[in-house]
């Protein structure tokens, strides 16, 4: 008889990352990690649990995994959020070192505070920049108002000289068209079904963030494997994960595609100038991140453990060049 | 899971429920004992973030303020003037009163959460005068019930919100998606009061005419509800708010009229503070207990196992719909409508999923259905509350006599909604998306 | 003093909800005419839920609001109504208790967490948590107060002030409320003699 787990996954309207790799995958568990275990595999929201809480759900020892979802969980753990501070990871590549770096960090932390194990993370994707106006690099919005979708978002935006508006993601289309605001940031496939391209002219694929999730197990569980079950277990989960990579990849290219006129296989076809990030772009963003996003959520960070930001510093440092 | 425990479960939280315990304890130890006996201790551990979930959850915070903003509405004394003025304008109409009942209850029914206050205060105003000009009782009494039902159906409506809220439908498109079945059904009230008066004889035909300065100077309290409702359905429907903040933007609107008529008196205030408190915990309790019901049924596949069921009895969409009627029609005999629907929506909501029904529909049909509930006897609130505010000492079979006509049109109509989805769901896919 | 103590509460739970449509609706109306977001009414919405429902309970457990069904209830002889009408209120003290307890231990998660929300405000959770979980409290004591108070009379043998106290509300009772609150508005605004026509 095989194992019963019980696994929280993505919400339902989180699109083709949950439906052609997440849920096959708990679906098909046993098969897949080789592991005599059968999970029963829940949505999120249809559970009526809300995605801020699923670290308390996995601290109380109900799931045995959750597709932990890391912005809403930086509630109960700011450390969380150092995975994609606002400019730390612009591309793919730059967030996979930045996650093989700082996971040990976090799964250490997780085990101690809530009984859980982090075994892999992965993307969403890259939130660009679109823009109604003629841009040429990313120093170009100064001046402009950019519509943000959080504080850190703002006052990184604020510090290259724009005016950063919040508005909520509905309202964007027609503010765009009227010159409420010039540029706008979301994920492209996103700005594709909401037909932002109509209203834009430029884009400029240069990430803000790559809204990361992880999967997590909890310690109860993960104990009740053997070392050799547990190395099964973990490498089945990497190849789940390098698979969301590629594929979060593949349609971040096919959605910059779409947008600009190129070849295009899930979305609608625009014409905007797709404005490739120069060198400068990448050290400017960098440097924001060093002076705006770093320290504002360091303070957040040590306030709730004191060794958090020296962590960070010691894995994720040198990637992004600092000593 | 087999479906006898369940259908166990079903039925030990009915009884409880019947005998009178608390609606809320008894779904709620259902939903724990259940969860315990088959996860332990951890499944207790998990219900407090459960909790924390539902209480702090800003969707359900439209609940209070619909029903302020009904409160209010109601103690500025606007529905008491809205009946007058649609006297004057409907009185000519062949059933002449009783198409002000109707109309009365639609309007208010869209800015009040409650239907058995809109009952309460239209008959308190309609039934003297009705009385005293011959009008049948059992009519009188039939239209005023089934006219406070139409309070669950036309938004805002409290029954939407906790529908959206458990199934994670848009509580915007649901209010909107029962904009027009409302109208339709309201129609087909006053259809059937002007047929039913042209054929018997016996009854009142129509009031005298009305001159036109009669009828604008009357409608300065048509003007309230009115504006309301265009401001709440307005707002959601340009996208302007969502459903929690057309709620506060109508509530705002309610206090200002309520000012305008000077009644915006401490006092005033305090009663309706303490009512809408009273009625709000009422819900929030029940719907506390929901979530932790639902968590359970989630968790242990009650849903799924529901769902393999139905599908293992081969029932067709139609035929999957018939069966929920009579099961509605039954329950809603004897259950209150809030607790049916919060302690059915969890099973048959992802039942209909599975069947590929739309979500919005699928609100507006359970909605009905708890129409349904508040006018069929033995227990049909509305059918008590008319009975408790009639002049004349009748006996109560007249209220059920006069609300039979209405339970057989919302039938049809119910039979129509599954014939022709559309009249939900076209008003809502023409809505922005959000 | 449960008179006082219901005043108290409800008038807080209307003040706040008033003062959150005011908020909202400017916020609104900042949104739309100059592009200004204040960005908190979505929290602060789900805020003024999460302490208003706990006073909200509290109040309709003092107007007996809390629903039951009397269909079979009211036709039982005198003593089994008591029994019920105790055991009625012994659970609801249950459940109030359980919750109680639970609202403890999300309190204690969120110390322990130094949770702040994900929000432009990054509020500190244990602000509104501890309103709210002393409106949890509130409802518990009150709950807890009244089971042992049916207890009590139920021992005594005193079932028929019991049942007076505590039986589920008929609809003729809230009707007859309804109808009290009806008169009162219905009378003129005004209660000073007319002097002009
Ligand atoms: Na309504
Ligand atoms: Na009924």
């Amino acid at each position: 008889d095989n194992m019963q787990w019980k696994a929280l996954g993505q919400p339902l309207a989180t699109g083709p990352i949950l439906q052609n790799q997440e849920k096959p995958f708990f679906e098909n568990f046993a098969q897949r990690t080789g592991l005599p275990i059968d999970v029963d595999f829940k949505p999120v929201d249809t559970t009526g649990i809300k995605d801020t809480e699923q670290l308390r759900m996995l601290k109380a020892g109900l799931f045995d995994v959750v597709s932990l979802r890391v912005s809403p969980n930086s509630r109960d753990e700011p450390a969380l959020l150092g995975l994609d501070l606002v400019g730390l990871n612009p591309d793919y590549a730059t967030a996979r070192k930045v996650a093989d770096a700082y996971v040990p960090v976090l799964d250490k932390q997780l085990q101690k505070r809530f009984n859980t194990k982090l075994l892999t993370v992965w993307p969403f994707g890259p939130q660009i920049l679109f823009c109604n106006a003629p841009i040429k690099s990313f120093s170009d919005i100064k001046g402009l108002k950019v519509r943000v979708y959080d504080q850190s978002l703002a006052k990184f935006v604020e510090s290259m000289g724009a005016t950063p508006v919040p508005i909520s993601f509905p309202d964007v289309h027609q503010s765009l068209s009227m010159g409420v605001i010039d540029c706008a940031i979301t994920g492209p496939a996103s700005a594709n079904s909401a037909g932002w391209p109509e209203v834009a002219t430029h884009q400029l694929p240069l990430g803000m963030g790559i809204a990361l999730n992880g999967y997590a197990v909890s310690l109860k569980a993960w104990n009740s494997l053997s070392e050799a079950q547990q190395a099964k277990m973990q490498a089945a989960f990497d190849k789940l994960s390098t698979d969301i990579w590629a594929y979060s990849e593949s349609l971040y290219d096919d959605a910059i595609s779409c947008n600009s006129g190129g070849e295009c296989s899930t979305g609608n076809k625009f014409n905007l100038v797709n404005v490739e990030p120069t060198a400068s772009d990448f050290e400017l963003v960098n440097d924001a991140l060093v002076n705006i996003s770093l320290p504002g959520w360091a303070a957040i960070c040590d306030a709730s453990s004191d060794d958090c930001s020296a962590n960070w510093k010691a894995s994720v440092g040198p990637i992004i060049g600092l000593e | 899971m087999a479906v006898e425990y369940v259908i166990t479960a079903f039925a030990a939280m009915l009884i409880m429920m019947i005998v009178g315990l608390p609606i809320a304890v008894a779904m709620a130890a259902v939903g724990i004992i259940g969860g315990v006996a088959v996860y332990g201790a951890p499944f207790m551990n998990s219900i407090s973030p459960v909790i924390w979930g539902v209480q702090n959850n800003s969707l359900l915070t439209s609940i209070p303020l619909f029903v302020l903003l009904g409160e209010l509405l109601l103690r500025a004394g606007i529905a008491d003037g809205m009946y007058k003025s649609l006297s004057v304008w409907l009185g000519r109409l062949p059933g002449g009163l009783l198409h002000s009942n109707i109309g009365t209850c639609a309007l208010f029914a869209a800015t009040s959460g409650s239907s058995v206050a809109t009952a309460a205060t239209v008959g308190t105003v309609a039934l003297p005068s009705l009385n005293e000009r011959n009008y049948k009782m059992s009519k009188s009494l039939g239209s005023l019930a089934a006219g406070g039902a139409l309070g669950i159906l036309i938004p805002p409506s409290v029954n939407l919100i906790i529908y959206g809220s458990l199934t994670n439908t848009s509580i915007g498109q649901l209010f909107v998606g029962g904009v027009v079945p409302g109208i339709l059904l309201t129609l087909l009230f006053m259809a059937f009061i002007a047929a039913s008066s042209i054929f018997d004889k016996t009854d009142v035909k129509h009031e005298t005419k009305a001159s036109w300065a009669e009828r604008w100077k009357s409608s300065v309290d048509l003007i309230p509800p009115l504006v309301i409702f265009l401001i709440v359905m307005g707002s959601i429907y340009s996208g302007l708010a969502t459903a929690t903040e057309s709620a506060a933007l109508g509530v705002v609107a309610a206090l200002f009229f309520t000012a305008l008529k000077k009644r915006c008196t401490w006092s005033i205030l305090q009663a309706c503070f303490i009512q809408t408190a009273r009625v709000s915990g009422m819900i929030l309790l029940i719907i506390t207990a929901a979530f932790i019901l639902n968590l359970t049924i989630s968790l242990t596949g009650v849903a799924e196992a529901m769902s393999a069921w139905v599908t293992s009895l081969g029932l067709s969409t139609v035929g999957f719909l018939l069966a929920l009627v009579v099961f509605y029609l039954i329950l809603g005999m004897f259950m209150d409508v809030l607790s049916m629907q919060v302690a059915t929506i969890p099973i048959t909501y992802p039942m209909s999923q599975a069947l590929g029904i739309d979500p919005v529909w699928f609100g507006i049909f359970v909605v009905m259905m708890c129409e349904l509930g508040l006018i069929t006897p033995p227990v049909g609130m509305n059918l008590f509350v008319v009975q408790g505010i009639r002049p004349d000492n009748g006996s109560i079979s007249d209220v059920m006599k006069g609300a039979v006509p209405f339970v057989a049109l919302m039938l049809v109509f119910t039979l129509a909604l599954i014939a022709i989805p559309q009249i939900v769901t076209w008003l809502p896919n023409l809505m922005k998306p959000a | 003093m449960q008179n006082r103590i219901e005043t108290l509460l409800a008038t807080t739970f209307g003040v706040m909800f008033l003062g959150l449509s005011l908020f909202i609706t400017v916020e609104v109306l900042l949104r739309k005419l100059f592009g200004i977001s204040l960005d908190g009414s979505y929290e602060l919405g789900g805020y003024a839920l999460a302490i208003g429902s706990t006073l909200s309970f509290t109040l309709a457990l003092f107007g007996r609001s809390h629903i039951r069904i009397d269909i079979i209830h009211e036709r039982l002889p005198a003593i089994a109504k008591a029994v019920l009408n105790t055991l009625s209120a012994i659970l609801l003290a249950s459940f109030a208790a359980l919750m109680g307890y639970l609202a403890w231990s999300v309190i204690a998660d969120t110390l322990d967490y130094h949770a702040v929300s994900q929000t432009p405000w990054a509020t500190p959770l244990i602000y509104p948590q501890s309103l709210w979980y002393a409106g949890q409290a509130i409802f518990m004591i009150a709950a807890i107060y009244l089971a042992l108070k049916a207890c009590w009379l139920l021992l005594k043998g005193r079932t028929s002030e019991l049942n007076e106290m505590y039986q589920p509300k008929s609809i003729k009772q809230e009707l007859e409320e309804e109808l009290d609150s009806l008169k009162v508005r219905t009378a003129t605004p005004n209660t000073t003699p007319q002097e002009h026509n």
